[in-house]
């Protein structure tokens, strides 16, 4: 089972890079089949849909609450290199995606980051997060992918210090809101180095930004661009996508196309963005999440699960390749539209009770 | 949001925070109360031209099969209340000058009880049915002319009480339309859950569940969307199996009704996902997920069940939101009952299979001043 595994993520990242003859269809029903022979909870899935893994739509989507209901991993938990722990709504249901390896979620994400993130001139840039400090266990993915990023495109001190000693000085948003000085501090640095500077951060603790700064501009390099991931989920007064955008290109005085959206989640691998910032390798409109080679959306009826014609509406019906050892399709909850080359995401599939007094099975999982 | 202060009289927020006095308590309460039961009775009479009117609209307007609308009518509806329970529900409430009722949509008979408190707190009640499901408070209007006023909106004014009924989203745009000064009694999502001691896992325990299950297919705040069992793994496998089949048998009696497509696919997500972790069985159109405990709660509406084995009531407090629970089914001693009493404070203790039918002595909601919204409870971290 681990050599069929390995074999498959050599697979995946090969083709990650371009560099391999696999087709995204062939390589995506492999890894079903080999989840379906290794995995009970798959195989009784497929049997109870009748599956036969012969075509790429054929192979049923793992519900994204299965991960909070059970186990979702081909591999023994003693194999478990890294375990991510979705947000939950009610903070008391988490579900895990637990990793066997780390490698392909390292090369995938750098990828796909890279070619949505990376302009202004390929070499160092000052990377900093405005996000929350992931714990030792490293149980968030969000923390995982964006010490990644700043390990790898910068890796440097932010003063005197290593790199690893500065850590806490480049997660700037906590308990206790922005750390608006570590964020000019960090902007200087770029300045006086003349390098780029990227901010990472989710789309509430921008809002606590823009709050603290309350109109104030930053002194930051024109080269800045500012990567935004996540809703809001109650954590912040909640901003339009349109406002929001217009807002953090203002505070570092740079035009909204350097303020490039990010989609991801716990139960998946690989991640979609934005391709709005000059010169980068990823181009599109905005508000057009672009898929990277190892992942494809298709929206589908939430009650039968077809794909929905192209252009409407439909469930977000995930394939990522880089989920070798878990759920090759993940079924999220997810509203979205096909558009541009890229998917339009418009909200969550809403709760049935959520609309009555019976508690709806949303609030349950967050 | 809107200041609010919770009326130390009956647990309403004063919205805006004001410190008004309380008017004193309305002595025909009772009276109205009365007259609203003797509507409800006419109207669940299924004998009378208006009981059988009333079956055939609401089998439209709910979705819910004739014989679960005929079972809430007759089982559910609280149509003979004891007086001591009349008198409870009338002095649970301040006397107010005008009362306005905002009606839930998923338990057809749940507006009976809302009209009443309404009509406890005051001779002028104005009630907003529900858009999805208007049928029931117009009948009852029918069968008691000029008790209370059907109307399309609200007009409230500072003083008013109003009880609203929805979700924690619907209540805060009720709470921020509200002019300073009205007393919101808002009743918001809550789920129910049902206890089994291991000695009590038997068919009886398991057809009685089904009846609270089957119930308005699920709708309702008192319905039971996950159970525990206090015992071994074993017991709780057993009891799903008894479980399974009641809830088979019990849709043979009480068919399920029409789904929305929001409802279907939480039940597929929910089928699928019930599959991959396996120890789901099937029931009729619905099913039993035995799971371990910690996820319990995850069962969508129509017939289907978590189950789970824990060893004590601390093990259950450790796997569910107290504050989030309005009902609880208990089978086994009266210690338990009297265990569950205790540890629930704020939810309807009753026997499984009375689940759907708490007295009729206040509001069915018992949570006061509920703790903490669902939203304010997350992490730092999106994903």
């Amino acid at each position: 089972m681990l050599e069929t595994s390995d074999a498959l993520h050599a697979r995946v990242r090969a083709f990650a890079r371009g560099g391999a003859p696999d087709d995204f269809a062939s390589l995506g029903l492999a890894i079903a089949r080999f989840q379906a022979a290794n995995s009970a909870g798959f195989a009784r899935l497929v049997a109870s849909r009748g599956a036969r893994l012969e075509r790429l739509e054929d192979i049923p989507g793992v519900p994204a609450e299965t991960f909070r209901l059970t186990r979702v991993a081909v591999h023994p938990p003693e194999l478990d290199v890294a375990r991510f722990e979705t947000s939950g709504t009610t903070g008391d249901e988490r579900g895990v995606h637990a990793f066997r390896t780390t490698e392909t979620y390292e090369a995938v994400a750098l990828d796909a980051g890279a070619r949505a993130l990376v302009s202004f001139g390929r070499g160092p840039r000052v990377v900093v997060s405005l996000a929350a400090a992931p714990g030792e266990t490293q149980s968030s993915s969000l923390g995982f992918m964006l010490g990644l990023f700043q390990r790898e495109w910068d890796g440097r001190s932010l003063a005197d210090g290593t790199f690893a000693r500065e850590h806490a000085a480049r997660w700037l948003f906590g308990p206790d809101g922005v750390d608006l000085e570590g964020l000019e501090h960090a902007a200087k640095v770029a300045l006086r180095r003349g390098e780029p500077l990227l901010v990472l951060a989710t789309a509430f603790a921008l809002v606590a930004l823009l709050d603290a700064l309350d109109g104030r501009v930053l002194d930051a390099p024109s080269a800045t661009a500012v990567m935004v991931t996540g809703g809001y989920k109650g954590r912040s007064r909640e901003v339009s996508k349109a406002e929001l955008r217009r807002g953090v290109a203002r505070a570092f005085g740079v035009p909204e196309t350097h303020v490039v959206s990010e989609y991801g989640m716990t139960e998946l691998t690989s991640q979609l963005y934005e391709g709005t910032l000059p010169g980068a390798a990823l181009a599109g409109p905005p508000d057009v999440l672009l898929e990277p080679p190892t992942l494809r959306v298709v929206p589908v009826d939430p009650v039968t699960l077809a794909a929905v014609p192209d252009g409407e509406v439909g469930m977000a019906r995930i394939i990522d390749l880089g989920n070798v050892d878990s759920a090759v399709v993940v079924q999220t909850e997810d509203l979205v539209r096909r558009r541009d080359g890229g998917i339009e995401l418009l909200g969550r599939q809403p709760g049935a009770t959520a609309r009555g007094c019976s508690l709806a099975v949303e609030a349950w999982l967050g | 949001m809107t200041d609010r202060a919770v009326d130390a009289n009956d647990g309403g927020e004063r919205v805006g925070g004001s410190a008004e006095a309380a008017t004193s308590v309305d002595t025909n309460g009772v009276k109205r109360v009365r007259a609203l039961v003797a509507a409800a009775a006419r109207v669940a009479d299924a004998t009378s031209e208006l009981g059988r009117r009333a079956r055939r609209l609401l089998v439209e307007s709910t979705g819910l099969s004739a014989e679960n609308v005929a079972w809430g009518l007759e089982e559910a509806l609280e149509i003979a209340p004891s007086d001591d329970d009349i008198h409870a529900l009338s002095s649970s409430v301040t006397a107010a000058r005008a009362a306005h009722v905002i009606l839930p949509a998923n338990v057809f008979v749940a507006a009976h009880r809302a009209i009443a408190l309404g009509l406890a707190a005051s001779a002028r009640v104005f009630v907003r049915p529900s858009r999805r499901e208007p049928v029931f408070a117009r009948l009852l209007a029918e069968a008691a002319p000029g008790l209370f006023e059907t109307v399309a909106a609200l007009a409230p004014t500072p003083g008013d009480h109003v009880w609203a009924y929805g979700g924690d989203r619907s209540l805060d745009a009720v709470r921020a339309a509200l002019p300073a000064g009205t007393v919101l009694h808002a009743q918001g999502p809550g789920y129910g859950l049902a206890v089994i001691h291991a000695g009590a896992v038997d068919d009886e325990t398991a057809a009685a569940l089904a009846r609270d299950v089957a119930a308005f297919d699920q709708r309702g705040c008192l319905s039971p969307r996950a159970a525990v069992v206090l015992g071994t793994s074993d017991d709780a496998r057993h009891f799903a199996s008894l479980v399974a089949d009641a809830l088979a048998a019990r849709e043979r009696e009480v068919p399920l009704g029409r789904l929305d497509a929001t409802e279907l696919a939480e039940i597929r997500r929910f089928r699928d996902a019930a599959a991959y972790a396996g120890a789901f069985s099937s029931a009729g159109s619905g099913g039993v997920l035995v799971t371990d405990a910690v996820k319990l709660g995850a069962a969508p509406v129509g017939r289907f069940l978590t189950i789970s084995a824990v060893t004590t009531l601390d093990g259950v407090l450790r796997e569910v939101r107290r504050e989030l629970v309005t009902a609880v089914g208990v089978a086994g001693t009266d210690d338990l009952g009297r265990e569950v009493s205790m540890t629930f404070a704020e939810a309807r203790v009753s026997r499984i299979g009375e689940m759907q039918r708490p007295r009729f002595d206040g509001a069915v909601d018992r949570r006061a001043a509920r703790g903490p919204t669902l939203s304010s409870l997350v992490g730092l971290d999106p994903r």
